[in-house]
This record gives structure tokens, sequence and C-alpha cells, in this order.
């Protein structure tokens, strides 16, 4: 795939040096523009480290990982940081919402953090993203007034303000109930269709890796299966 | 400015510790402004006690009695050295004062009225009558006067031994600020010692001279005493050890407890602002998951510091100068002590020792921050 905007190549990540423990081992995929991929496997099995690679909040130990066409290795800490905010959005497990901010702010944090004017436009942006979100009415709400279903779907917001190329989830709905973690899912699949954003989920939840289009299996740190789900749509549908 | 907003939003999350903390500078720096204030004008009271109404250096013949001489040459080289503000050419004669039963021993001082006022302010200091010092008119010390009930227009009869008695009228009543000088010191025109000593018109007892900075008066001196060989000049600095001995010794407690107290407060805001950091790790995570560099987390940090250090200094400032303005109230009303004058230099290196300071407390938070992982905080919940 030539015009991937994930590529990943023999990608390993060893921790420590004394005591070697070996977390992923020759990892090789790409995933395009658009997709909607779930990534599973039992604990320990390296689903949470090659999210991490992924986000560039890791550098890996072995191979190369492309996002966009820029390699990882070739950035500095800064210079990831940078490629982190413009092309990245992250979905926790866990909200994450700073709690000394309104939920409007928490939803700008990233633009703000890029450094670029709040206007019109912004404003509208952040508008649109609390009107999707089911959250109009919320903004000048303290992010910590808000349901544990909300707190999440503020997090969603915020990982979508900068209307990243990427959106990577580490169990976004762990701690929510079955409503809120349909709700989660259906509203991925929205903003996945109709804004074009890649979702990269992170789950051990077999029902909910049956909902994405795509399935990256890990096992011991090892990709052992990578297939489409034909019946994804019908599912989620 | 995003780090400044979060650095707000940080300290106005957690409003006791922040208002603990700037008490705790505001505190230290108070203490600062006033201590400083305090010792300077302590020094600067002394010290004008002291020398304030008599010479810097003085210029004599090397045996006591004789007159050195006045010459052209020293009255240019006076007039012409950097820092003089005052040259008070005076003749003192020594007379004794007869009431009929007591005989008292007085030090005459005599020279122009305004000349000797430069030196001796006698103006300012007369509490009864004037001090014009014409011919035939004597201006004496409080305690002189009080003791032989001398009043202005009373005469008195002075016997210098080498002539006949001279009557002179009291002009003026003057506090020269010491009981000695008042009850021993009295002050002439020129011409009375100058007849009963027989000088020259260029020959006097000294020649007095007063510095605009009194702490400059040893090198002026040894220049003069290499200008002027066979005449004694006397440096106050000289004559005066012990007290500037004493000064310095004051200035040297003042600087240490000071020092103590910046200490105190910057290990103040450094825990605090380390406890910040530790309260806040999840939220410095996340913002750099969300792709905020080191140099901004760091930057929240150091406003903080910013904001606690200014806030807590401009508090300090007034808090010492209620602290000094209190106190001149309390001793004036009692009678006893001095009046502050707050330092503007001094209380200006206070702020600037102050932020600094802080801004020196923020060093360890913002060095964590840089080393922090946020996969931790992510991972860790």
């Amino acid at each position: 795939m030539a015009d991937a905007l994930v590529a990943a190549a023999g990608l390993g990540k060893v921790y420590g040096t004394d005591i070697a423990t070996r977390a992923l081992e020759e990892v090789s995929f790409e995933i395009g523009a658009g997709e909607f991929v779930a990534i599973v496997g039992r604990s320990g099995s390296g689903k949470s480290t090659l999210l991490n690679l992924l986000g560039l909040l890791d550098t890996p130990s072995e191979g190369t990982l492309h996002l966009r066409g820029t390699e990882s290795n070739s950035l500095d800490k800064r210079g990831r940081a940078k490629l982190r905010n413009e092309l990245l959005g992250f979905v926790f497990q866990y909200h994450h919402l700073l709690p000394e901010f309104s939920v409007r702010e928490n939803i700008l944090m990233p633009y703000l953090i890029s450094g670029g004017p709040v206007d019109e436009a912004i404003g509208a942006r952040v508008d649109e993203t609390l009107r999707v979100l089911g959250l109009d009415g919320l903004g000048a709400k303290n992010a910590n007034d808000l349901s544990g279903g909300q707190k999440q779907r503020v997090a969603i917001g915020r990982a979508l303000m900068n209307r990243p190329a990427i959106v990577l989830a580490d169990e976004p709905t762990g701690n929510l109930d079955t409503e809120n973690t349909e709700a989660v899912y259906s509203l991925f699949r929205t903003i996945n269709e109709e804004w074009g954003t890649t979702f990269l989920i992170v789950t051990h939840d077999q029902d909910i890796a049956s909902m994405t289009d795509r399935i990256l299996e890990l096992r011991d740190g090892k990709l052992v299966q990578d297939v489409r789900n034909a019946y994804a749509g019908a599912i989620t549908r | 400015m995003l780090p400044l907003k979060i650095a707000w939003r940080f300290l106005r999350k957690s409003p006791a510790q922040t208002l603990l903390i700037i008490a705790g500078i505001a505190v230290g720096i108070a203490v600062q402004v006033f201590i400083g204030s305090l010792i300077t004008s302590l020094q600067g009271s002394l010290v004008e006690k002291t020398i304030g109404s008599s010479p810097h250096i003085t210029l004599a013949d090397p045996t006591d009695g004789q007159p050195v001489v006045y010459s052209a040459f020293m009255q240019r080289v006076l007039a012409g050295t950097k820092g003089v503000s005052a040259i008070v050419p005076v003749r003192e004669l020594n007379v004794l004062y007869s009431n009929g039963t007591d005989k008292v021993p007085l030090t005459l001082t005599g020279g122009e009225a305004g000349k000797l006022n430069l030196i001796y302010r006698l103006s300012q200091r007369t509490v009864e009558g004037v001090s014009t010092l014409k011919q035939g008119e004597i201006v004496i010390g409080t305690d002189l006067a009080k003791k032989y009930l001398l009043i202005p227009g009373d005469k008195m009869l002075l016997n210098s031994g080498s002539g006949a008695p001279v009557s002179l009228l009291i002009t003026g009543i003057v506090d020269l600020g010491s009981s000695a000088a008042n009850l021993r010191t009295a002050f002439v025109g020129p011409d009375l010692p100058r007849a009963q000593l027989g000088f020259r018109a260029d020959q006097y007892s000294a020649i007095q001279v007063q510095l605009t900075d009194p702490f400059g008066s040893t090198p002026i001196a040894t220049a003069w005493r290499g200008q002027f060989p066979g005449v004694k000049v006397s440096d106050w600095q000289v004559d005066n050890k012990d007290l500037l001995q004493a000064l310095s010794s004051q200035s040297l407690s003042s600087y240490m407890i000071q020092v103590f107290v910046l200490v105190a407060v910057a290990l103040g805001i450094a825990s605090t602002l380390a406890i910040s950091a530790v309260q806040k790790v999840k939220q410095i995570g996340i913002l750099k998951a969300l792709g905020m560099a080191d140099g901004d987390t760091g930057a929240i940090f150091v406003w903080q510091s910013v904001i606690m250090g200014v806030s807590g200094t401009a508090l300090g400032v007034l808090t010492g100068f209620g602290l000094i303005a209190g106190f001149t109230f309390g001793t004036a009303k009692s009678g006893a002590g001095f009046p502050i004058t707050p330092q503007p230099g001094f209380i200006a290196i206070s702020v600037a020792v102050g932020i600094l300071v802080a801004l020196l407390s923020a060093i360890i938070p913002t060095r964590n921050t840089a080393r922090l992982d946020p996969i931790e905080v992510i991972q860790n919940g």
C-alpha cells in the first residue's frame, strides 16, 4: 500500500537492559485512510505497547514506523509531540479530562496546544463537536460535573478537535456500561464514515472487535492474524 | 500563553494552598523590607547623630594651640576636591565662664554664622533666641543655659586668661544633641577668638570639612596629607573606629537574618511547587500526550512561580511599608526611637531577589515534568 497512513515494518520493543523483556516482535502492517480497525489480544499480548508506538508516546527498539509518510525515528521529542498533536487523537480507557477546565475548554485543549488562534471558525468547530457528541448546552460546565458516559464523550470530542487523520482508542469503553458502550461505538462509526477519520481501537472484547472492518490480533508480542471483517457493517447497522 | 492560562487554573483550583504560599513569600519579603530599612535607617541615624553636625575631616597644626595657615593653595585644593560639601575655618578659644560663685570652662568656636551653619546647623538647632553671631554676641548650649539659668538677653563674663575679661550678650540657645557639648561649647563670631589668640587673618585653629559622603573621607584625607605636609589631617573614620566596627557587625547580622529569611522563602515555594507538580502529574501527562512540548509543560510551573512570586512580593512590600509606618507611629508616640525611611534601592533588591528565588524554585518541578512519561499516567488511570 503505497499511500498507507500507517506503515509498520518489523516493529519490535524490548524493555530493560539488564533483564530484557520483549513486548513486541516483528510486527508489520499497513493501514489506509478511513479504515476502522480493532487491535485485539489477551492481556500482556503487546496491544498497549503497539498503541504507544503508534501514538508516538514511545519509540521502537527495532523496525520502522511511518505515519503519513514521516518516519517516527527521524523525529526528536518535540517533533513527535508536534506530529502527535496534528495527526493523532487519543481516547483512553479513563477519560483523563482536566478538572480545572470547562467541557468546552477540554475539547479545545489540543487546538490550544497547537498554538492556533481561537476565532469564529474554531468556535463553530467546537459547537459542531458538542452537537455530534450529544453534549449541546454542556460546554460551560466543569468537566467534573458530568456523568461517566458524558465525560468519555468529551474525551472523544477532545480527540477529534484537531480533526486528526487517526484516532487511537485504548479500551475506550472499559469503564462504561453496555448502553454507553454501544453509544460510543456508534459515535466512532459515524465519525469514521462522515469525516473519513481512521480508527485504531485496542480492545480485548471480541464483540466490540466484531463491529470493526479489520482485526489485528496480537499474541505474545507477535501479530498472528490480520483479517477483514465482512460482517462488520451489518453488525453495526 | 497556554502555559500561563493552565498555571493560573492550577493555582485557582487549590486556593488555600496558593494563598498560603503567597502569604509565606509576603512575610519573607515584608521582613526583608522592614529589617533592611530599619537597620539602614538606624545606622543612618547613628552616623547622623555622631558626625552629622561635626567635621568629617579636620586640618590643624600638629601642636595643640598652634594655628594652621589657611593658604590660598589650601583653599584651592579643598574647594577643588570632589565630594566636599562644606569648608569652615574656625578659631577655638578656651575660656572660663564666671557667674560669681562658679567657674566653668568653655570652648568658644569662632567663625562666621553662615559658614558655621553649614556644619553645626545652628539656625536649625536654636531652641530659643537667634544665632546671628555678630560682634559681642554669643550662642550657648541648652545644658549650660539650664544649669546657670541663662536666657537670651543675659550677659556672660568670660575670661580667656590672656587679657581683660570680656562681656558677651547671649542671643541664642542651641541644642547640639549631646549633653557634654551643650554644657561646654559656645559659638561666637570670628573676631573675638582671633584677637584673643593673636592669630593673623589667614591663621585658624582648624579647617573643618564636611563631605557629601562621610564614608568617602579616608582617601580624601590621605590625599590631603600628601598635599599639606606639616598639617595634621584627622579623619572621622579613624577617630570612630569602634562605632564603625559596631555598624559593620550590625550590617553583617542583618545580612545573615535576610539570607536565612530568603532561604526559608525559597524552600517554602520550592516545596509547594514540588507538591503541586505531584498533584498535577495526571494533567501534565495528559497535556504531554495531547502534544504539549516539555518546554511548555515546564513553563506552567515557571508561570506558577512568577504569579506567586510577584503577588507575594507585592504583598510583602506593602506589608513591609505597613510595618515601617506602624513602627514609626509607635515610636513617635512614645517619643523614643527614630524615623525609619524606606530604602528604595534596598526594596528594589528585595523585590528582584523575591522574584528570582521564586523562579529558581521552579527548577525542580520543571525538570521532573520534563522527565515525566505520559504513558505512566495513561496506564495508571
